[in-house]
């Protein structure tokens, strides 16, 4: 965070850390992304997210709000309670119901965007890129 | 009304006096003083005899109704028997009484427990379903994720390669589908909440001709490709206090409806708002084939579809109208729409432009 060079540039390659148990979609979400020649880390669990999270910085991170026993949610409570919430650029999605109230709550605790189901490629890549500019 | 007790005593009063009466008249009228004395004396016997009686007649008779008449009353205000047991009796009728009453008490008692039982059982059912069709909703959407991700990669020249126009075409194909098995899911699961009650509507203050002029700014776009006409018809400042998301909803499922069904380069379609006192009405009027009035009531039943050849056009899941009347009825409103066929069709929906509080519901868990 204390770097200058925080703000990262348009075309500049991310350094991207997915958090989702399901396997199928960290795997397109990956082929997508290094596609468009980002580097992404996967952890299909969110214990061990969070501690990668804690650990390394990344870019953004792209966090499912879903996931059996250590949720999205446990993972931003844990930040949050550590204040630490706000020194990560993380985007959370979910295939869950989720109500505009909850994603605004999200928001103004320290989550920096949000993408919503069915996932739009382009929107997600504007989404990442606009987060790690932020 | 007057109470066992004295009516009893107010009889063997009378009696009693009627009696020493009679005695005192024999004595003066006897030919023989000792005859009438005779009388006198038996009659005293005869009246304290009656008198005693109807003091043993009050405790044993009048004592046991009183107190059932008490368990009577209680059992009405609270369906429990609360001394049950406690009335002690000789007298064979009121033992009878007091038994069938205890019975006729006990099946009562039973009843509402059960019923209660039913209710709590109907609820846990709700509940079941609700929570079964909101996993059911997320297992479906889960695996519909990676499916779009890799079909929009897929349409992209520059990612997975290039395609050939068939492949093009079956890949958009098998997008189009995609995207309306995710809008059928959701829809499914809203119109189980809507069903069961379980949708939470919000309360802000909106102004009217900026929410109309949104949902002209979202539509536009749609429209304009197909040469649709989309104009607003409502002047006005008025504010309303509703459920933002929700209304916009409504106008998104109406407005889709008529993009279907307008005809494309000469396609009208005009949103607007119309207003009383208490009540705001808000409509979607297209120049669309119509809708017959056989049909008229039944399209706001899920699934229904007016026939199979226009149902393929359609982009909809077939539920977009049984939730816009679910949301309406859920904001204490109305839908209905008005149509000549071949001219034009005008959905309207209703709604108080304060919330009616009301506070029945009790039973607005979130899932």
């Amino acid at each position: 965070m204390n770097k200058d060079d925080n703000t990262k540039r348009r075309d500049e390659i991310l350094e991207i850390l997915i958090i989702d148990d399901n396997e199928q979609i960290t795997k397109m979400l990956t082929t997508f992304l290094e596609l468009k020649e980002h580097r992404c880390t996967v952890v299909n669990d969110g214990k061990e997210g969070l501690a990668i999270v804690k650990k390394n910085r990344h870019d953004v991170v792209l966090l499912d709000l879903a996931m059996p026993e250590f949720d999205g949610y446990s993972v931003i409570k844990d930040l949050e309670e550590n204040n630490m919430l706000k020194n990560h650029k993380i985007i959370v999605f979910t295939a869950s119901t989720i109500t505009q109230e909850e994603l605004d709550d999200l928001l103004k605790r320290g989550v920096a965007s949000y993408i919503l189901k069915p996932i739009d490629i382009d929107v997600l890549l504007a989404k990442i890129l606009d987060t790690a500019n932020l | 009304m007057l109470p066992i007790k004295h009516t009893l005593f107010l009889i063997s009063g009378v009696s009693s006096f009627i009696i020493f009466y009679m005695g005192v008249v024999n004595l003066l009228t006897s030919v023989e003083q000792s005859t009438g004395m005779i009388l006198l004396i038996f009659s005293i016997f005869v009246s304290t005899g009656t008198l005693l009686s109807t003091i043993y007649m009050s405790k044993s008779i009048t004592k046991p109704i009183e107190k059932l008449a008490q368990s009577m009353t209680e059992f009405s205000k609270t369906n429990k028997i609360s001394n049950k047991d406690q009335i002690k009796t000789n007298v064979k009728e009121i033992f009878e009484l007091n038994k069938n009453f205890e019975s006729m008490g006990i099946k009562v008692e039973r009843t509402i427990e059960m019923q209660n039982e039913y209710v709590q059982k109907l609820k846990d059912i709700d509940r079941k379903k609700l929570e079964f069709i909101s996993m059911v909703s997320h297992e479906l959407k889960t695996p519909l994720i990676p499916i779009l991700g890799y079909v929009q990669m897929l349409q992209k020249e520059n990612l997975l390669g290039k395609l050939n126009e068939k492949q093009i075409d079956a890949v958009n194909e098998i997008y189009t589908s995609t995207i309306k098995l995710d809008r059928l899911v959701g829809d499914i699961l809203m119109t189980q909440k809507l069903d069961l009650e379980k949708v939470d509507f919000n309360e802000e203050e909106i102004n009217v001709s900026e929410l109309i002029n949104n949902v002209i700014k979202e539509f536009k776009p749609s429209t304009d490709v197909k040469k649709i006409l989309l104009t607003h018809e409502y002047e006005g400042d008025t504010m309303i206090i509703t459920d933002k998301d929700r209304i916009n909803q409504i106008f998104s499922n109406l407005i889709k409806n008529a993009i279907d069904f307008v005809p494309e380069n000469t396609g009208k379609i005009t949103v607007g708002a119309k207003e009383d006192l208490t009540d705001i009405k808000f409509f979607v009027k297209d120049n669309g084939s119509g809708i017959a009035p056989i049909n008229q009531k039944e399209i706001f039943k899920k699934f229904y579809q007016i026939d199979t050849s226009t149902s393929r056009k359609r982009s909809g899941s077939g539920l977009g109208l049984a939730i816009c009347k679910g949301i309406v009825e859920g904001l204490g409103g109305k839908i209905w729409v008005e149509s000549e066929e071949n001219v034009q069709t005008t959905f309207f929906f209703k709604i108080p432009k304060k919330p009616i509080k009301i506070t029945i519901k009790n039973n607005s868990e979130k899932i």
